[in-house]
This record gives C-alpha cells, sequence and structure tokens, in this order.
C-alpha cells in the first residue's frame, strides 16, 4: 500500500512493553466499556426490546453485516477498502431478480457467481500488477454502474412471483437474513483463524514485501481476497432481492460505506494485519443498534448519517491515538 | 521526432496533446454528420471544467504529497448546502462560510493525519462520512431551494461567448495553483514532500505543515466547487448536485497524477479535466447514452491504475521471459 505507509521511520517502533500496554488499553476495556454503554442506553430506549425494532435490528444489520464480512478481508489484507463493494450487492440482486423465472437455484447461482467474478477480476488487477485498490474499485464502480445501466435501462427489474419469498422466511421466530449473517461470520472466522488462506490474508496485510519474500505468490491471496468479499457481498445482494422482490442498483447505494463503518467501530486496523471479521460483527451490532435506536429516540434518518459519519471518524482517529 | 519526443516527454503538455487530438477527432465527426458545433458546445465544456475542475485540482494537490483525500465529494455537497443556507440574504457570505467550513475542515483533517500518523485515506473516509452527515442534518435531508434566480443567471451568464463566473473563478484557482507549484518555495517544498518525505524532513521542510496546509487547499477548493454550482442551480441538495467522485480521481490520473507522489501539476490536471468533460460534451452530442460516458471513464481509470502499478513492468517482463522460454526453451537464454 503506497499511500497507507506510515509517516515517518519511527512510527513502526513501539517496544515490548508499550505494545502491551497498548493491547491492554486498547482493546478489551474501550470495546467492552463501549458495549456496556450500548447495552445501557439500549434497555433503557422504550420499546428497543419489543419485537418490532429487534426485528429492524436484525434485517438492517444483517445485510450491511454480509457485506462486512466481505470487507474485512479486504481491510485486513492492506487494501483499505473497496468502493464497489454495494455496487457489487446492487448487481447480485439485479441478477438474482432477472433470473428468478428459471427458478431459485440458478438465479441465486448466478447472482452469487456474478459478484464473486466482478469481485474477483478486481482483486487480480490489485494482486498481479499490485496497483492501488482505492483508484481501482473507484474504476470498478464506474464500469459497473454503467454496465448495469446499459443491461436494465436504469429500470428496476422485478422477481418472478414468489420464487424468492423463501429468503423473507422466518427459522424459529428469527429472520433467514439473521442466519445468513451470522453462518457469514462463523464461516468468515473459521476461514480466517483455521486456514492457510486466512494466515496468508494476515502476513500480506500486516507486511506485503515480508510475505513476497516468504514465498507467498501474493496475487493469489488478494485475488481470493477480493472473491471471497465478492460472494460475501452477492449474499447481501440476494437477501435484498428476496426482501424486495426487485433489484436495482438503488439498493445497494452505501453498503460500502455502512460495511466499512462496521468493520472500523469493531477495531479492525485500516491498515491491514490486525482485526477479525468476529469484531466486525460487534462493530456491525453497535452501527445497527445505534441506528435503531436513533429511531426510536426520534431522530431522523439525517442523524443516522451524520452518527455513522462522526462513529467512522471517531474510530480511525481512536486507533491512530492508540497507536502513537 | 526529437521535437515529438521532447513534447510527449512532459506529462503536462501529453495531457494537452490528448485535448487538442480529441478536440480535433470531434469537429473531424461532428463537422460532416452535420452536428451542431458553436460557442455553446466550447461553453458547455467549459462550464463542465468549473464544477469539476477545482474538485479534480484539490484532489491532484494531495496526491502531489504523496496522500490521498477522498473527502472531496463530502466537501463538495456540503459546500453547496452551507453556501445555500448562509447565502439566501448575502450571497457573498454564503461563498464566504463554505470557503471557511471548507479550510477549517479540510486542515482539521491534515492536522488529524500528521499529529497521530494516521493514513491519509482513513481520516479523509471519515471525513467524507461525516461532512456528508453534516450535510444531511443542515439540510434536514431536504433539497433546498435557493430561490435566487438572477444570481443563478449571472453565474452562468457567457463571458466572451464561452467563458462564466465560474469557469473564469476556477481557471483562476488553476492558474494561482500552477504558480505557487511551479515557482514558489511552498511548491518545491510540496513536490519534495511527495517525492521523499524523510529526505524532506532531513533538508529542513515543513512537511507537517505542508500536508496541513494542502488538505486545507482541497477542502476549500471542493466546497467553493460545491458552493458555486449551487449558486448556478440555485440549489443544495445534501447528496451533492453532481457526482464527481468517479471523474474527479480520473481527471487527476489522467493529468498526470500519480499515488507514488511528486508527480501532477495544475496545468496537467486542467487538461485533464478537459478531456474528460470534452469526452462527455462529445459523448452528448454524438447522442450515445449516458452509460457509455460512464464505461469510457470507468475504462481510462482502470486503464491508468494498472499502468501505475507497481509490479506492471515485472509482470509484463515475466510474460516476455516466460514466451521467450517456450520458444526457445534450451536456448542460449536459459540463463
Amino acid at each position: 500500500m503506497e499511500i497507507a505507509r506510515e509517516r515517518g521511520a519511527g512510527a513502526a517502533a513501539t517496544g515490548p512493553r508499550s505494545e502491551w500496554i497498548v493491547r491492554i488499553g486498547t482493546g478489551f476495556p474501550i470495546r467492552f466499556a463501549g458495549l456496556s454503554i450500548l447495552l445501557v442506553l439500549a434497555v433503557i430506549t422504550p420499546g428497543f426490546t419489543a419485537a418490532p425494532s429487534l426485528l429492524s435490528l436484525i434485517n438492517t444489520g444483517s445485510l450491511i453485516g454480509c457485506v462486512a464480512v466481505g470487507m474485512t478481508f479486504i481491510t485486513l489484507s492492506g487494501n483499505i477498502m473497496s468502493f464497489s463493494l454495494g455496487a457489487t450487492t446492487g448487481v447480485a440482486a439485479i441478477v438474482c431478480a432477472a433470473l428468478s423465472g428459471f427458478g431459485a437455484v440458478p438465479a441465486l447461482a448466478s447472482a452469487i457467481a456474478v459478484a464473486i467474478v466482478v469481485s474477483a477480476a478486481q482483486g487480480f488487477i490489485i494482486g498481479y500488477f499490485r496497483a492501488n485498490p482505492i483508484i481501482v474499485s473507484i474504476a470498478a464502480l464506474a464500469l459497473i454502474h454503467g454496465a448495469a445501466e446499459f443491461a436494465t435501462g436504469s429500470k428496476t427489474i422485478y422477481a418472478a412471483e414468489n420464487v424468492l419469498d423463501f429468503l423473507k422466511a422466518k427459522v424459529g421466530g428469527i429472520p433467514l437474513a439473521g442466519l445468513v449473517f451470522l453462518a457469514s461470520v462463523v464461516v468468515g472466522q473459521v476461514i480466517q483463524s483455521y486456514t492457510q488462506f486466512g494466515q496468508r490474508v494476515m502476513m500480506v496485510g500486516s507486511n506485503l514485501r515480508a510475505a513476497i519474500a516468504a514465498g507467498v505468490q501474493t496475487w493469489r491471496t488478494v485475488t481470493a481476497v477480493y472473491a471471497l468479499a465478492g460472494l460475501f457481498a452477492g449474499l447481501a445482494g440476494i437477501l435484498i432481492a428476496g426482501r424486495y422482490g426487485a433489484g436495482t442498483m438503488e439498493y445497494g447505494e452505501g453498503y460500502d460505506y455502512s460495511a466499512i463503518a462496521g468493520v472500523l467501530v469493531g477495531g479492525t486496523a485500516i491498515a491491514g494485519g490486525e482485526g477479525s471479521v468476529s469484531r466486525s460483527f460487534f462493530g456491525v451490532v453497535v452501527i445497527a443498534s445505534v441506528t435503531v435506536m436513533l429511531l426510536l429516540r426520534g431522530f431522523e434518518t439525517e442523524y443516522q448519517y451524520l452518527f455513522i459519519g462522526l462513529i467512522v471518524l471517531a474510530a480511525v482517529l481512536l486507533q491512530g491515538r492508540l497507536r502513537a | 521526432m526529437k521535437f515529438l519526443r521532447q513534447l510527449l516527454g512532459n506529462a503536462t503538455q501529453r495531457v494537452f496533446a490528448l485535448f487538442f487530438i480529441l478536440s480535433a477527432a470531434f469537429v473531424a465527426l461532428a463537422l460532416p454528420a452535420g452536428l451542431p458545433l458553436n460557442w455553446e458546445t466550447a461553453f458547455s465544456v467549459l462550464q463542465n471544467f468549473s464544477t469539476l475542475g477545482p474538485v479534480a485540482l484539490g484532489l491532484g494537490l494531495t496526491m502531489l504529497v504523496r496522500e490521498f483525500d477522498i473527502s472531496f465529494a463530502g466537501m463538495f455537497g456540503l459546500g453547496g448546502c452551507v453556501a445555500v443556507l448562509v447565502g439566501a440574504t448575502s450571497p457573498a457570505l454564503g461563498i464566504a462560510a463554505a470557503v471557511a467550513v471548507g479550510l477549517l475542515g479540510g486542515a482539521a483533517q491534515g492536522v488529524f493525519m500528521t499529529r497521530l500518523r494516521l493514513s491519509s485515506v482513513a481520516v479523509t473516509l471519515g471525513g467524507l462520512l461525516t461532512f456528508g452527515g453534516i450535510a444531511y442534518v443542515l439540510t434536514g435531508n431536504r433539497n433546498v431551494p435557493l430561490g435566487n434566480l438572477e444570481l443563478a443567471m449571472s453565474m452562468n451568464a457567457p463571458i466572451l461567448e464561452v467563458f462564466s463566473i465560474r469557469s473564469l473563478v476556477a481557471w483562476a484557482l488553476f492558474i494561482v495553483a500552477a504558480v505557487v507549484v511551479g515557482y514558489t518555495r511552498t511548491g518545491r517544498d510540496m513536490i519534495a514532500t511527495g517525492s521523499d518525505v524523510q529526505a524532506s524532513v532531513l533538508a529542513g521542510v515543513r512537511t507537517e505543515a505542508i500536508i496541513i496546509g494542502v488538505f486545507g487547499a482541497s477542502g476549500t477548493l471542493s466546497a467553493l466547487a460545491g458552493a458555486m454550482l449551487s449558486y448556478s442551480l440555485s440549489t443544495a441538495s445534501p447528496a451533492g448536485l453532481s457526482d464527481v467522485s468517479v471523474p474527479a480521481v480520473a481527471a487527476v490520473i489522467l493529468g498526470g497524477a500519480s499515488l507514488s507522489g511528486g508527480t501532477g501539476r495544475p496545468l496537467g490536471i486542467a487538461a485533464g479535466v478537459l478531456v474528460l468533460c470534452l469526452l462527455r460534451t462529445g459523448l452528448t452530442t454524438v447522442g450515445v447514452p449516458p452509460y457509455v460516458h460512464e464505461l469510457v471513464t470507468g475504462a481510462i481509470l482502470l486503464a491508468f491504475a494498472i499502468g501505475d502499478g507497481a509490479d506492471l513492468m515485472r509482470r509484463l517482463t515475466d510474460v516476455e521471459r516466460f514466451r521467450s522460454f517456450r520458444l526457445r526453451a534450451p536456448g542460449p537464454r536459459s540463463s
């Protein structure tokens, strides 16, 4: 990462003692305090524990959450974030809705496949040529939007009747979307912690040159990271298509920002190499809970935007403060 | 030939050459087809230029010092909202307020990244979302009309056939930036900071002040562009009145800036913006649907991203080696 480098040579030179202090000082107490405050606020917010608001919490959180699981891998691998994951989600929703006439299985499979290919292609360019991830994802955003507009004529694509309705089902009272999100977190965390690929992601993210020197074919890892991100964004796209019974690029708008907000609030380092999928889970839960709380307390949507902005800024600054 | 090589060796001249080739191609295509080709076409290119130009200039300056300001789209929207909300009675006051917000917001980000040694992408990502959030809260998530049509008319009134107040301001900003970067010590310090931070610090350049200043300038330019566009459309929208993010990045990269810092001069960026605006006007005049423009912009950006890739040359030579290995496997090159 050319632009995410640390300024000055002294920045990296933290001794073992200070590192220990940083770990104790950052990780647990701050996160524990934050979650406790949030829990208290949630409980004293009237109506928060009622079924409708919990359902809305799960529904908002799950869609952002799936994208956030994918985004976590991109951030961990040292590529900061992708500006095109929201668009990828939108494309998956469109493909899913458009092909629903052929039955649910082909629709879902094609949606996921398209999302993986779109995202993996960016990963290949970023990994193989070491092109800048920000620029590549912005270019991809324009290309995806252009292609989608060409294909759909900017119209909403409606799904065939009842084909995707099973995506709105509830299992044991919990919406399917919530279960898909939980499964994504578990699968993502297992991939990160227990596979060789997961280790390589952390290696590439913490020190690209060392990973190259150690013989890692970094472009393969990066391509796989983006393919995985595409897979999770595709899942979110399918759930969106199921919820609205339709697909348009607008449905995917903003998901990339909400997802990176969840990743950063969870405490994954923006510079890569440190963090986890489960942290992002908590980050998304925090953001979704606060969104619901703001709604319940009568704040309009615009305050959610401001709040997400401030919390991301705070998370970034806190990371710097703790490192400096 | 030598002349040509000299001409194309300079990034800025290269972009201008591209602009003239594109203009010529446009004229050559438009004339036989009987398409409208008059001062209005040039005027429309320059109107686009006045919106995109300052934003791209601000982004380009941050890339010159080897940083990257992605908050520009948020500041562009916020600048327009502040200008319309404050400027209902006095337009000058509205512009001043927008500029102040841009300067403070940008400089604050610069302070955060230098003091806390944070990457500019991280801080400006927070800035992008925060500025956008402030714009939504200030406007109450609505489009705010300014209701001053006289002002809008005067902002868009043609001057000398092709210019307007807006585009003249944009050009003035580019010229000031070009003079500062090309002929002042601050400019040299900026280029030094972007080329090698540590060497610059050793040489006595106050790199932190440079970075804070550049981000202040970037915020100011984006906010001003947003304010001028809001005045000329007599409305403000928290989501931004024009989607500048992709074209601004494309224009800057086209103008010769690189993420490895130290390159990209203001006039090169101006030419990059002109190329994109001409492309947009040209494609619209020829009558292709808008998505073509988006695809072309994306393709240009992707091509430049690959061209700027750190491993591009290695990969290309790898292919070469692979091919020669295949063709003459036991040959003399198998060292």
